[in-house]
């Protein structure tokens, strides 16, 4: 078998909201529920889980994901506690059904019942001892990175308000989005709206929401038999710097994070940049869609905000970018919100995004983190050639 | 705190800056870890730092993820003269340029003292 003989052929997403009635582990058997029907399978038919287990509840024992063997009720041929989800555990699923470990993995998860109390999403604020005292949290230390990339390339603070508001705006008018109907948007609403570290306003960051996401990784071969056109991988790559939010990211160190990832993913797909018709960007902040067109090859080092305006991010642009309105608009539900990416990336593929569709919309990137948090991945997708 | 980082909590209560220096190497590193980064060496120390360094980033953080904290606050990354650099808090009222030399001091903070940095006068 070949990478390309392993597709995704179903995705689930639950209503993305603010604040949820539910628990993690319910929307993530949600999110599995709808994926396994979109694949026009039965939970009978999962042989691999990379799901880690949300909790509440299940073992205390390593690793998570075999409690979804019991909840299911159902034997598994392997497990995967991907850390964090979408691309790496796409990555485990694949090298499972490479190996003939697993026919056909489930990758689900999200959060839901765990926000509110005034503070941050307890995810974004690690408690390490040599962090925690100076008040820093995930939006400070890519805002740490933000501050030297600006110093050099001063310019890119309007290009990453546009990009914000770009990506806002096409969030905006999704019905599933949790801001859909906020904005639309002008670049100087987001460099005018409250700040939170500089240069980040709120209009510049992400939410942090909740839901669930997950899909279904099977053969091609059985793929051809389900209701969807499968959506195959052509290629993967992963960079870890250090371990997240913990020793600072450096700039000069972390800035280009994911060009070795994207020449390992491309390299394998035969493909280039140029080939990518839809890119869903891990966008944790407006700067960071900028960051990765310049990391991932798509231009040169403090381009990728003139890249953005002059190529066109938004549906109507040359390549629509966060096309469900991304982590800014659409939703981030924490561990799960890299799966977000490969939901969007797998329907615009397939042409089931409805009326955010982007026509001939053949290659699609996901991707997965950034500079802040000192790690990358992404994956190509397309149709089964 | 641990084991592994008890020694530079300990020297923070007496207010001094320390930081692991490999005995083998000579590789100064931060944060403490069981061996050198270097040269996986586990012979290191905490030895006494000067506490003069340059800021290597900073910011203004308008908005806490805990409430309770005041704000706005400094926050950036301190390049130590000794070759390793820290999180920290930055004090005083204009945010230090990057670059900018700074000097140690000290904060009590939740009953800990704790390093923060101010521009050298
Ligand atoms: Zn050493």
């Amino acid at each position: 078998m070949r990478l390309d003989e392993v597709a995704i052929v179903g995705v689930g997403l639950t209503p993305q909201v603010k604040r949820s009635e539910k628990n993690s582990l319910q929307v993530a058997l949600d999110a599995a529920r709808l994926a396994l029907a979109d694949a026009g399978l039965r939970h009978t038919d999962v042989d691999g889980i990379a799901a880690r287990w949300p909790g509440p509840g299940g073992t205390e024992l390593a690793p998570g994901s075999a409690d979804w063997s019991t909840l299911l009720g159902v034997p598994l041929g392997w497990i995967g506690d991907s850390y964090p989800q979408g691309v790496p555990a796409l990555v485990d699923a694949a090298g499972a059904i490479l190996t003939g470990q697993a026919t056909t993995v489930l990758i689900t998860g999200g959060q839901a019942g765990v926000l509110g109390g005034g503070t941050v999403a307890a995810y974004t604020r690690p408690g390490n001892e040599f962090v925690e005292p100076f008040g820093a949290f995930t939006a400070t230390h890519f805002a740490l990175v933000a501050q030297r990339h600006l110093a050099r390339f001063p310019h890119a603070r309007r290009g990453m308000a546009e990009i914000a508001a770009t990506i806002r705006n096409t969030g905006s008018v999704n019905p599933a989005a949790v801001m859909h109907g906020r904005g639309p948007y002008t670049a100087d609403d987001v460099l005018t709206a409250p700040p939170v570290v500089d240069p980040f306003t709120l209009l510049d960051l992400c939410l942090a929401s909740e839901g669930g996401a997950a899909v279904v990784v099977t053969t091609l071969e059985r793929a051809r038999d389900l209701p969807h056109p499968p959506v195959v991988l052509l290629g993967a790559g992963m960079e870890w710097l250090r371990q997240q939010y913990v020793d600072p990211a450096r700039y000069e160190q972390v800035w280009s994070i994911g060009s070795a990832a994207a020449r390992k993913a491309f390299g394998q797909a035969g493909l280039g940049p140029s080939d990518v018709d839809v890119a869903q960007l891990y966008d944790v902040n407006s700067l960071e869609v900028a960051r990765q067109f310049e990391a991932l090859g798509f231009c040169g080092e403090g381009e990728g905000t003139d890249f953005a305006l002059a190529t066109g991010i938004g549906a109507d642009g040359k390549l629509p970018t966060c096309t469900d309105g991304g982590l800014l608009s659409f939703s981030h539900i924490g561990w799960g919100a890299p799966t977000l990416k490969l939901a969007e990336a797998v329907h615009q593929v397939r042409g089931t995004a409805g009326d955010r569709q982007i026509a001939r919309a053949e290659i699609a990137l996901a991707a997965g983190a950034g500079s802040g948090a000192q790690y990358y991945n992404l994956a190509l997708l397309g149709r089964a050639r | 705190m641990t084991e592994l980082t008890a020694g530079f909590w300990s020297a923070a209560e007496r207010r001094e800056l320390v930081r692991p220096v490999c005995g083998d190497c000579g590789r100064n590193f931060f944060t403490p870890q069981i061996a050198c980064p270097e040269c996986l060496s586990e012979n290191w120390s905490y030895e006494p730092s000067s506490g003069c360094g340059r800021v290597y980033s900073a910011t203004v953080v308008h908005k806490a993820s805990t409430p309770g904290v005041e704000v706005p606050f400094h926050l950036g990354i301190v390049d130590l003269d000794e070759g390793w650099s820290m999180l920290t808090t930055l004090v005083g009222s204009r945010l230090p340029a990057i670059d900018a030399p700074v000097e140690v001091t000290w904060l009590e903070r939740d009953g800990r003292t704790v390093p923060a940095f101010r521009e050298t006068a």
